[in-house]
Parts: structure tokens; sequence; C-alpha cells
């Protein structure tokens, strides 16, 4: 099980590599290499680490752990064909992660990097809008079940593309350089990993690399469907590239700005939830 | 029953009131269970402050006294989300969510910061006025169904009325005060990362259990 754990996080560190290189290339910049988050991520491996004199060291620590603990079972979860459900918790989840990031360090940085990640908790419920959406076709939440309908009556990206949507804006908030990354902005130095260096940034790599991986497949699979897996890797590929042009000519949007547009496309979630309500039998 | 969360993993019984695991409720109570690990575990950090106006800043401590009692109210409201996870009961459910509302007022009023205390006064208007829809949606189920079994409810035969359902979700939203974060800002401006984080994390799993419930009865 181990290989596919690097395996996840050492890909997805590449396609947040690509990621840089795409953006600086649409804003014609030369970019790093795209191996440059893997580079980071050993070059952290072997910094010379401590806990902050202010830190709560237990908590300081323990996130990290967590946080590996939390992606590794959803990507588990993703390769088993357990309950979406479960996916989505875990990607919630990684709110509370953020936020004890910000918080053990006892950083006014890292604070308010984690109280930003709270108050932009809006870009979560588009995720219960996608639950229900699926639930309505499928019947069931099961990753295996969703797969199997996508067998016999097409892939959900074209059945019930506003979900499909949803997901997709839920992806681009946690994406690094985006319009919504406000918990990461440069007025807070580096956000909620301000203050975590050396083998605790590498761990936050191995989180980032997990968790872009484990969000891009199980796009793929629940909206595409059952593809070989090489297949997979070039669709999350190209999903990812599209989501590097939409961080590379937008902006970074105020924190107030940036939950009101979630607010917005929650209540136009919530409506088309509301809609198949009424019409689904 | 509807397989949403995985398979049962295990039933925990008490007389006729039961507790239930599937993976999904199984991995939720986990991460209540590892947090309150970590809130008996750590200690609190010293939040740094810049002086406003100036180089200076300092560092905030708690006192010995305030860190117990937050402690203490964090353990609780850990027990109480752990409870609520694997709750097989509406009314306990309802009962175990309520108490996550009072013990996360607990965790904030022991902050001498009037910011803080502003917070957690309109807080606990919020949470009180909600254990209204709360308490009501289960009465509701109760009073059409005639059983808050989530098992017997899920099992198919009852008409579970839809305003029901909806006042069980209002009243945890109020109580986990999630629609109210800006309010819950101003309660970070408190110290203790390891008690405050309980809050956060309470407020999102009971969240996370109803959104399992609403959808299974």
């Amino acid at each position: 099980m181990i290989e596919y754990l690097v395996f996840a996080a050492a890909f997805g560190l590449l396609l947040l590599g690509l990621h840089r290189k795409v953006i600086a290339r649409v804003q014609m910049r030369p970019g790093p290499p795209v191996w440059q988050e893997i580079l980071h991520a050993l070059k952290f491996s072997f910094k010379s680490t401590w806990v902050p004199k202010t830190a709560s060291a237990t908590l300081y620590v323990g996130v990290v752990l967590i946080g590996i603990g939390i992606w590794s079972a959803a990507l588990f979860v993703v390769l088993a064909g357990e309950s979406i459900l479960i996916l989505f918790a875990i990607y919630m989840l990684h709110k509370v992660v953020e936020h004890g990031f910000g918080l053990s360090s006892g950083s006014p940085y890292g604070k308010f990097g984690g109280v930003r990640s709270v108050i932009s908790a809006a870009s979560e419920i588009p995720l219960f809008v996608t639950i229900a959406a699926i639930y309505f076709f499928t019947g069931s939440l099961l990753l295996d079940d969703i797969i199997a309908y996508q067998t016999v009556h097409g892939p959900l990206l074209l059945i019930a593309p506003p979900a499909a949507i949803a997901m997709y804006l839920v992806i681009l908030s946690k994406m690094p350089y985006g319009p919504f990354s406000i918990v990461e902005g440069k007025e807070l130095v580096s956000g909620y990993k301000t203050e975590h260096f050396g083998v605790w940034r590498a761990g936050i790599a191995v989180i980032d690399g997990t968790k872009t991986f484990v969000l891009l497949f199980a796009f793929v699979a629940i909206f595409i469907g059952a593809v070989p897996f090489s297949l997979a890797l070039i669709i999350m590929t190209v999903i990812l590239v599209s989501l590097s042009f939409v961080c590379a000519v937008t902006p970074m949007l105020s924190p107030y700005d940036s939950v009101t547009v979630q607010g917005l496309i929650t209540g136009l979630m919530l409506l088309y939830a509301g809609y198949l309500w009424w019409v689904m039998p | 029953m509807l397989d949403i969360g995985g398979d049962n993993l295990f039933v925990l019984e008490f007389g006729d009131i039961l507790h239930y695991y599937t993976p999904y409720t199984a991995t939720l109570f986990l991460v209540a269970l590892i947090f309150t690990g970590l809130v008996i575990a750590s200690r609190p950090e010293k939040q740094v402050d810049i002086a406003f106006g100036g180089d200076a800043y300092y560092a905030k401590e708690t006192t010995l006294s305030e860190m117990r009692f937050r402690r203490f109210m964090a353990i609780a409201c850990g027990l109480a989300t752990m409870g609520a996870m694997g709750s097989g009961d509406l009314f306990n459910f309802t009962l175990f969510a309520s108490l996550v509302g009072i013990a996360n007022i607990g965790i904030v009023a022991a902050v001498k910061s009037r910011h803080v205390l502003d917070a957690a006064y309109e807080y606990g208007i919020v949470a009180m006025v909600a254990t209204l829809p709360l308490f009501g949606g289960a009465a509701l189920i109760l009073a059409t169904t005639g059983t808050l079994s989530i098992p017997a409810l899920a099992a198919g035969g009852f008409a579970v009325p839809l305003v029901g359902k909806a006042f069980l979700a209002l009243g945890v939203i109020g109580e986990g005060m999630a629609p109210f974060y800006a309010a819950k800002a101003e309660m970070f401006r408190a110290p203790g990362a390891p008690y405050v984080i309980m809050c956060s994390l309470s407020s999102l799993l009971i969240f996370l259990r109803v959104v399992e419930i609403v959808i299974t009865i």
C-alpha cells in the first residue's frame, strides 16, 4: 500500500509543479521546472527542524501527522471504491487541519491564515450539492456503484454538468495561487504554513501532493467513470492545466469578496439541487 | 437501511438504544477521538501580538486556572461529539448536539477579552435559540412516525416529514455555529489553539453527521 501513497504524493507534487509552470508561462515568465515541488519536499526533509518557543508543541506536530493521515485515508477510500461521503468529510476536515496549522504556532500570520480558512468555509457547501446531485441520479454514494452507473448510462459529466462544475470550483478553491487562495495570501507571508518549516514543511508538501492527486482522481472517477489508470492520469493533468489557466488570469480576491463569490456559487448550486429534488422521481 | 456511509461495521446496544458505526461514522468518531487526545496532551500556545503603532510585540499567556477550565470544556466537547457520531437514536443525537453547543460556549467564555466574550455571548444566544428547531425536529419526527430510532426510520415504511429533517439540520447549524463564522473569527482571538480547534472540529463533525442522518431517514 505504501507504494500507492508514495506515487500519489509524488505525482500530486509533479502536478503542482506543472501548475506553477503553466501559470508562469501564461504570465510570460519562465517559471520554475515542473519537478520544483518535489525538490522542495526533498530539500525541506533535510533542513534543520525544531518547534518554535511560542507554539503548542503537541498540536504543532500533531496536525502535520493528522493531515498526512486523513489524505492517506482519502486515497484508500477512492482506491477501494468506498462511500464518497467519507471523501468529502475528509475534504472538510482539511479545514480544521489548516486551522490547526495556523493557530498552533502562536504567530499572527499563521493565525490570520487559520481564521481566513474558517471564514472561507462557504466553499465547502457546493460539495454537498455535488453529493446530492450524484445521489439523485445514482441512488448510491459508493464510488463503485457510481462508476457502475456510468458504465451503463454514460459519464455524469454529461448527465449532471452543474454538479461537475460545483466540484471543479471546489478543487479550484484549494489550488495555490488561485482566486480563492486567501489562506496563503502573500500579505500573510505564507498564511497558515508560515511557521512550519523543515521536516514539518516537507509534511505539508506531502499533504498538498496527496490532496491534489486524490481530488483530481476522485473527479475523474465520479464524473467520467471507469477509465484505464494511465488515461485517468492524462485526464487529471488536462483538468489541472485548465485550473492553472483560471488561476493565471484571475487575481486573488480579497477575503470578503472571496467569501461573497463562494456564497453566490453555493446559492446557485443549492437552487440546482432543489430543482433536481423537485423533478426527480 | 441505505448504506451511504458504507456497510455497518458494528452495533453497540444499550438496551433498546443503539450506537452503530459505518466506515463514515467510524471515521468521524476516530477524528473526534484523536483531537480529544490532542486536547488532553497539548498545552496552549503563546499567541504573539504586535503592539499597535510601534515595533514591540508581546506573547499572551494563558493562566493555569483558565487552561484547566477550557481543557475540561474541550474534553467534554470531544466526548459529546464522539457520542453524536455513533448515536442511533435521534433524541440522543439532539442531546449530544446541544451539549456540543454548551461546551463550545464554555471553551471561549473563560477568556478574559472583551471581543471574545462578546462573540461568546452572541453565540450563546444563537445556540440557545437553535435548540428549538433541533428538539422540535426530533419531536415532529416522533409525533409523525412513533419512533426516534435511526435504523428503524431508515428501514422504510415511515413518512418522515421533510420539515422535521429541515429543523434538525437547522438546529445543528445553529448549535455548531457553522453559518456564524464572522462571530467565530472574533472568538479565535482567544489564545489556546487546542481548545479553540475543538469548537471548529465539533461544529464540522455534527454537521457531517446530520447530513448522513437526513439522507438516511
